[in-house]
């Protein structure tokens, strides 16, 4: 549903969406220039991934999937651990994202304000959505590749290789967050 | 070429071999060579070091080439469709440890797990480290109820031998005080959390005749100054046993027993050694040694001993006496009584029940216990109160409580969502059924020599299944472990039955199994077959019984013990 408000919108005007992009410009998501090299995806796929990760584990008073290497993690992933079909199914997932995100916006995924890219992933994650799968299984992967990351496991969580002693009962507090592993 | 046989043999004459470097084939070796024996061990498979060959054992989560180290699904179907039955098993951080089964095939008759690893330690780098001594109930059941034959040993006759294993290897656990599961030497328990202690209040409260105590394991938690001097540390709590303890703080092979072994000074180790045959002499009626294949070079060559363990693990021991025919052993080595390769038994397992548990959202706990609370057997004990109409012996529990991680099902995406990931999830609650398994003379081994390994070697066709008594166990061990956290106060209890195939308890028994009459039994009451004295088989396969809980410890007792019995009768020249 929230896809199709979207597209909607982007027969709105195009003052709205270059109002958008604009906005965009100087938001956390947007990475207008990739600071790495796709090996799996292409650039577009990248941006888009780079975009999404993002969102999907933002940076907030620990470091988001960008700073913590999420998107390369997906794009080794993808050439080196998924199946085909699998494989397939993350590739045509970001195509998607960025054809959605020209109907909805007039631009590329990566390229869109903050609040419209969270409208595109809301609609997928949405009963129905053809692209429902593909958002479950990218963001399965993104928050692996997060929380098994060293900014993740060791600034998000706790982390600790060499624990010495368990003990069985402590107050959630003196640890204060969910241990990595 | 004469002259040249009778230097091979020379120099290949050992007092004792031992086939498999295991659980067994380590104290084997221990044992052997700590009685004066020059002993070989021949490993079919590759050399695994101490430590220096456990290559992911300080792997940290963002070092990993796969996610989550998951071999990529292509990987595990091409080469373990068999070993990832297991579920948890093979990973990045432990394939290394296990068979290739696309190198390693076998006939499933009827589905059969068959997890295994082909390396100097074999699986005592993998087993669970649970260590129960089999009770006095145990060892009389068959006779008790006609079923099977009767074991040959009684509980007072091993208790020795459990404390001699015990005390070297290190177990840590809580004496209770069960007739049904005999105290042992026990290092420190390791600690319930705040759950588990709740949950044993009330479910003992509520069912007196059960109890709940920590898991029994092979874990360091205070080195003794003989477990110290070996090199082996306390255990750390880090919970990645599989891949190998850079501590040596949980029992294995590597670890304990061949390092013991080793300072000996008469040990040898043959890795890439697979024993096609035992070699017998007829006109001394007595093994002569062993016939080997390298699997490096393809090469054939013979060893000699005075006398020959058999440790390769019950079906590769239940292999090379299939495979070692001969004009005195025509269907398979010491095979009069047409036992062998019969009566295979496993745990059956993945029966239980789990359950949600509110009330301590506050709670955590620090480190990662590598062993979870049991609650030993409680049904058919003997008495009127425990015994069952549905079916004949028991069950134990292992599980534990624990809370979510990171990598729960969480809906939505953004800050939100990320900031309750970094907090631990619910508690939830767990109990998984181990049942024992009756003996049954058509589950059964048996060589194939239609399916050829890439040796040209005949392979095995297993064919096992779990017949009434257990299926009648199972659906109370799904009841009883629901009332237990019923009467817990926990929330969502509900049964599960995941039915997973014979195997997949990792516990093959009895394919040469002892016995007093050679009519009925591979092997006397030292683990000698029958037919040959001077050959013994320590592993699993001697089990006549499978109990309800796990067999290793068994197992090593039996070895002790075995290997005890040998170097006597070898002094007195009975071999």
């Amino acid at each position: 549903m929230r896809v199709g408000m979207n597209r909607r919108q982007a027969f709105g005007g195009f003052a709205l969406t270059f109002g958008a992009v604009s906005f965009g410009l100087t938001t956390q998501a947007r990475a207008a220039v990739l600071g790495w090299a796709p090996t799996a995806l292409t650039a577009e796929q990248a941006r888009a991934l780079d975009a999404a990760a993002e969102l999907i584990v933002p940076a907030t008073d620990t470091p988001g999937a960008r700073a913590a290497g999420v998107p390369q993690f997906v794009d080794r992933t993808i050439g080196g651990w998924c199946d085909p079909a699998q494989a397939a199914l993350l590739r045509s997932g970001l195509d998607r994202l960025d054809t959605d995100a020209r109907a909805a916006g007039g631009a590329a995924f990566a390229d869109l304000a903050p609040a419209q890219q969270g409208a595109i992933l809301a609609g997928y994650e949405a009963t129905g959505s053809a692209q429902r799968l593909f958002f479950s299984t990218l963001r399965d992967l993104v928050t692996t590749g997060y929380f098994t990351s060293k900014p993740g496991a060791t600034l998000a969580l706790r982390y600790d290789p060499v624990p010495g002693a368990y003990h069985g009962c402590v107050p959630l507090k003196t640890i204060g967050r969910a241990w990595a592993t | 070429m004469a002259r040249l046989n009778t230097r091979w043999r020379a120099e290949n004459t050992y007092d004792a071999i031992i086939v498999g470097s295991g659980i067994t084939g380590g104290w084997a070796a221990k044992e052997l060579t700590e009685k004066g024996l020059k002993t070989l061990v021949l490993e079919r498979g590759p050399m695994v070091r101490h430590v220096v060959d456990y290559p992911t054992a300080t792997t940290d989560p963002w070092d990993t080439k796969y996610p989550s180290g998951r071999l990529p699904p292509a990987e595990l179907k091409a080469h373990y469709p068999v070993q990832d039955r297991a579920g948890y098993a093979v990973t990045e951080y432990t394939k290394h440890f296990f068979v290739r089964d696309d190198e390693e095939p076998y006939t499933e008759a009827k589905p059969f797990d068959w997890i295994r690893g082909y390396h100097v330690g074999g699986r005592s780098l993998l087993w669970g480290r649970q260590c129960y001594r089999h009770s006095p109930i145990d060892f009389e059941a068959n006779a008790r109820e006609g079923i099977g034959i009767d074991w040959p040993v009684r509980y007072p006759e091993m208790a020795p031998w459990y404390d001699y294993v015990e005390r070297f290897i290190g177990v840590s656990g809580q004496a209770e005080g069960l007739a049904q599961l005999p105290d042992g030497v026990f290092q420190p328990p390791m600690e319930m959390n705040c759950v588990e202690i709740d949950f044993k209040k009330r479910a003992e409260a509520r069912f007196p005749e059960r109890r709940v105590t920590i898991g029994r394991a092979a874990h360091l938690t205070k080195p003794t100054e003989e477990q110290i001097a070996l090199g082996r540390g306390q255990c750390q709590h880090r919970n990645m046993c599989m891949r190998g303890c850079p501590f040596g703080a949980y029992f294995s092979s590597n670890s304990a027993t061949l390092v013991a072994a080793e300072r000996t000074g008469r040990l040898q180790i043959r890795p890439a050694s697979i024993v096609t045959s035992i070699l017998y002499d007829e006109k001394k009626g007595r093994a002569d040694g062993v016939k080997v294949l390298d699997a490096t070079t393809g090469e054939e060559m013979e060893f000699y001993a005075d006398v020959v363990f058999l440790c390769a693990s019950t079906l590769n021991s239940a292999w090379v006496m299939l495979n070692s025919t001969s004009k005195r052993f025509e269907n398979g080595f010491g095979n009069a009584s047409d036992q062998l390769g019969r009566n295979l038994m496993d745990h059956h397992l993945g029966v239980g029940a789990q359950a949600e548990v509110p009330g301590y959202e506050e709670m955590y706990y620090s480190g990662r216990r590598p062993n979870g609370i049991y609650v030993p057997r409680f049904r058919n004990l003997g008495d009127k109160a425990t015994a069952r109409s549905d079916y004949l012996r028991g069950f134990g529990y292992q599980g534990g409580a624990g809370r979510a991680g990171w990598n729960r099902k969480a809906p939505g995406f953004g800050a939100e969502r990320k900031t309750a990931l970094t907090q631990p999830g619910p508690w939830a609650f767990r109990l998984i059924g181990f049942g024992e398994t009756l003996p049954y003379a058509d589950n059964r081994a048996t060589l194939n020599p239609a399916v050829k390994d890439k040796h040209g070697l005949p392979t095995l066709t297993l064919d096992v299944s779990l017949r009434e008594n257990e299926h009648a166990m199972r659906k109370d061990m799904q009841t009883a472990a629901a009332e237990m956290m019923e009467a817990a106060g926990f929330k969502n209890v509900h049964g599960y039955d995941m039915s997973p195939n014979p195997g997949n308890g990792i516990h093959e028994m009895g394919a040469a199994r002892m016995g007093r009459d050679p009519k009925t039994s591979v092997l006397n009451a030292h683990n000698q077959v029958h037919e040959c004295r001077n050959v013994y088989v320590t592993d699993g396969s001697a089990m006549v019984s499978a109990a309800c809980v796990n067999p290793s410890l068994t197992y090593m007792a039996l070895t002790a013990r075995a290997v005890d019995h040998a170097v006597s009768e070898r002094r007195k020249g009975n071999l």
